[in-house]
């Protein structure tokens, strides 16, 4: 009997991590595009809120959350361009660029709620859609397989931005872009136009991470809803050295410490909750201090291209 | 930037600054009573923030937009900002700035020194001033009668608690509740998790998720948080929900069983009061049972679910709190 109930709350503590992975898995990887090709994007919380906005408004009046993810893609794009605009064309310092963003974004984001909504109210989010088969496997059905389908796709992101950024030409002009433009430049890649295209697959992710705290998890809005969730992935980025597998693997850590932390406090384990609660960020933080020896970073990570500077 | 557009922008900030110091010049003094709020959420949280603001606009309501003026300054958090805020109403000379927060008692402090005239008050808290009021819900009287209704009617045995942070409201909310419970049947599981975040909506519905998963049918819990745990929990049937702050039954009407509702008003209208009276501050002010400040509220649509002996007990310990021979013990060095 005790068995029975110990493996029951360690599957809990596994499959809660899974589903608290998602929202920092789109995030984090948007983020580690814009990065990778040199631009640092600070208003990935901002993008997010919007994002949450957006997919929660269209589904409460359209009734449709696949349309609420789409849109939130969709202005999550249109945030990408504006940052862009900003700290690509307009050659804006990106951390003051970032921040703004995402005052810029959090203010509209409030501002629209209360216009158009006015109230908390509910939406009818995406349901678990437990995967034929797989679902049912003792375990790890109930770990990986009994998700809505956005945290199938967060997963399924690693290995595709994987590929996307290491075996394919784009990959390899963004990899170049944000290491030595210079050279990159003579070589007759678009500098600018790739971080453009960066920072709108940064925009994109991002408003998708946000509409899932909204239509996949919460089923509702509040203001500021992100809650620091935009920020931490920009941290995970860099945690995970740039690298897919590496942010995988941070915000695997993060989530999987946010579930045990809660499950401890749940089950009265006699522990003051604020260790708990400060628990995900100390390993994180431990982690990398531990884990990181040798930080390879974009060489031009944060600095604006200039043809002229040659 | 080319000079043109230097000197454009240089004439906007400067039309900009004399019209608003234009505008501040023309505020008339008359009778008319000046309340200012200052919230660090907003006034649709659906919890501490909006159940002060729908109680100042119900009040203006009663007395009419001629005898109260009220204005509202939201998302003010972090209490430095709020500081600035409750010293510029203050200068504009608002009878009343309410802050709405224990987190702003330093600042209200600091700015009422400065403006003996104008009262301001503050809570949850009961330090006062010569023009500071401090007020406080009496949380635990309504925790006690949402724990005793949890403690009998939960069918699993675990009963739970969504905390937001471990201070203020929460703790003797969260105190009385335990009471309650434990009052109803001492074999109760009652457990108690923290998100550690007074708005995070997200987090909360998580941790309102995992309390389920591990057997809670009753839980509830406070702050602005505490809206994403009652979603999560309207997802589940055979789960309820107690309300406090609000009723927020509008949100999942057939998951609130019941809600503690603050009528913040009542209190402000004795703030008035005093005010005729001459008395600008230096009072602790509650919300409580024994003058209806505090409400009880069952849920209509579900109140066929509460058994009728139940409903009696939750009624006679109500009586017994508002009589004073039922005393809600809290944590030492809480009011």
């Amino acid at each position: 009997m005790q068995g029975v109930v110990i493996s029951n709350v360690v599957i809990g503590i596994l499959a809660t991590g899974v589903r608290l992975l998602a929202p920092f898995l789109f995030a984090s990887i948007g983020e580690m595009f814009c990065q990778r090709s040199g631009v640092f994007n600070l208003g990935v919380e901002g993008i997010m809120m919007m994002g949450a906005f957006v997919g929660f408004f269209v589904t409460l009046r359209l009734g449709n959350p696949y349309l609420g993810v789409v849109m939130a893609i969709l202005i999550g794009i249109a945030l990408g361009l504006l940052m862009a605009l900003v700290s690509v064309t307009m050659q804006a310092p990106q951390g003051i660029s970032g921040i703004g963003l995402y005052m810029f974004c959090w203010g509209l984001s409030g501002l629209l709620f209360r216009i158009y909504v006015g109230f908390i109210t509910s939406i009818e989010g995406f349901k678990p859609l437990p995967i034929p088969g797989l679902a049912s496997i003792p375990v790890l059905g109930p770990i990986l397989f009994q998700h809505n389908w956005l945290v199938y796709l967060s997963i399924l992101l690693v290995p595709i931005s994987w590929f996307v950024l290491f075996k394919t030409d784009w990959g390899l002009k963004v990899q170049a872009v944000g290491v030595t433009p210079q050279a990159a430049d003579t070589l007759g890649v678009n500098v600018n136009a790739v971080r453009y295209q960066c920072l709108m697959l940064g925009g994109a992710l991002a408003g998708l991470a946000g509409a899932f705290l909204t239509v996949g998890q919460a089923n509702m809005y509040a203001d500021n809803i992100t809650a620091g969730r935009g920020f931490i992935a920009v941290a995970l980025v860099y945690f995970g050295r740039w690298n897919p597998v590496g942010v995988l693997l941070g915000s695997l850590l993060f989530s999987m410490m946010n579930s045990l932390q809660l499950w401890l406090q749940v089950l009265g384990i006699n522990f003051p909750y604020e260790f708990a609660v400060i628990l995900p960020y100390v390993v994180t933080i431990a982690a990398l201090a531990v884990a990181v020896r040798h930080v390879w970073a974009p060489t031009a990570l944060g600095k604006p291209f200039r043809r002229e500077s040659i | 930037m080319n000079k043109f557009t230097k000197v454009l922008t240089a004439a906007i900030v400067l039309g900009l600054f004399v019209g608003v110091c234009v505008l501040g010049g023309f505020v008339e003094a008359n009778n008319k009573v000046r309340i200012a709020l200052v919230l660090a959420s907003t006034t649709d949280d659906m919890a501490w923030s909006q159940s002060m603001y729908e109680a100042l606009l119900a009040l203006e309501e009663q007395m009419g937009k001629d005898n109260l003026e009220l204005v509202v300054s939201e998302r003010l958090e972090n209490p430095v900002d709020a500081g600035a805020a409750i010293r510029q109403y203050a200068d504009q000379g608002f009878d009343i700035v309410i802050a709405h927060g224990a987190q702003f008692q330093s600042v209200v402090f600091e700015v009422a020194e400065d403006f003996p005239e104008t009262s301001f008050a503050y809570g949850s808290a009961f330090k006062t001033g010569p023009n500071v009021f401090a007020y406080e819900p009496l949380a635990q009287q309504g925790a006690y009668l949402n724990g005793l209704l949890a403690g009998y009617m939960t069918k699993t045995g675990v009963v739970a608690i969504v905390g937001p942070v471990e201070s203020g409201d929460a703790v003797k909310y969260n105190y009385g509740f335990e009471q309650g419970v434990k009052a109803a049947n001492p074999d109760v599981n009652f457990r108690i998790a923290y998100t550690g975040s007074f708005g995070d909506v997200v987090g909360a519905g998580e941790l309102a998720k995992i309390h389920m998963d591990a057997g809670a049918d009753f839980l509830t819990g406070s702050a602005q948080q505490a809206v994403g745990a009652v979603r999560a929990c309207a997802e589940r049937s055979g789960v309820y929900w107690m309300s406090t702050d609000m009723d927020q039954s509008s949100l999942a009407p057939d998951t609130v069983l019941a809600a503690q509702v603050y009528h913040w008003d009542k209190l402000v209208a004795e703030m008035l009061e005093l005010r005729k009276q001459g008395i600008r501050g230096g009072k602790h002010l509650y919300l409580s049972f024994v003058d209806d400040s505090l409400e009880f509220r069952i849920n209509p649509r579900l109140a066929d679910r509460i058994p009728a002996d139940i409903m009696e007990k939750i009624e006679k310990a109500k009586q017994d709190i508002v009589d004073g021979t039922l005393v809600i013990e809290l944590p030492g060095g809480t009011k």
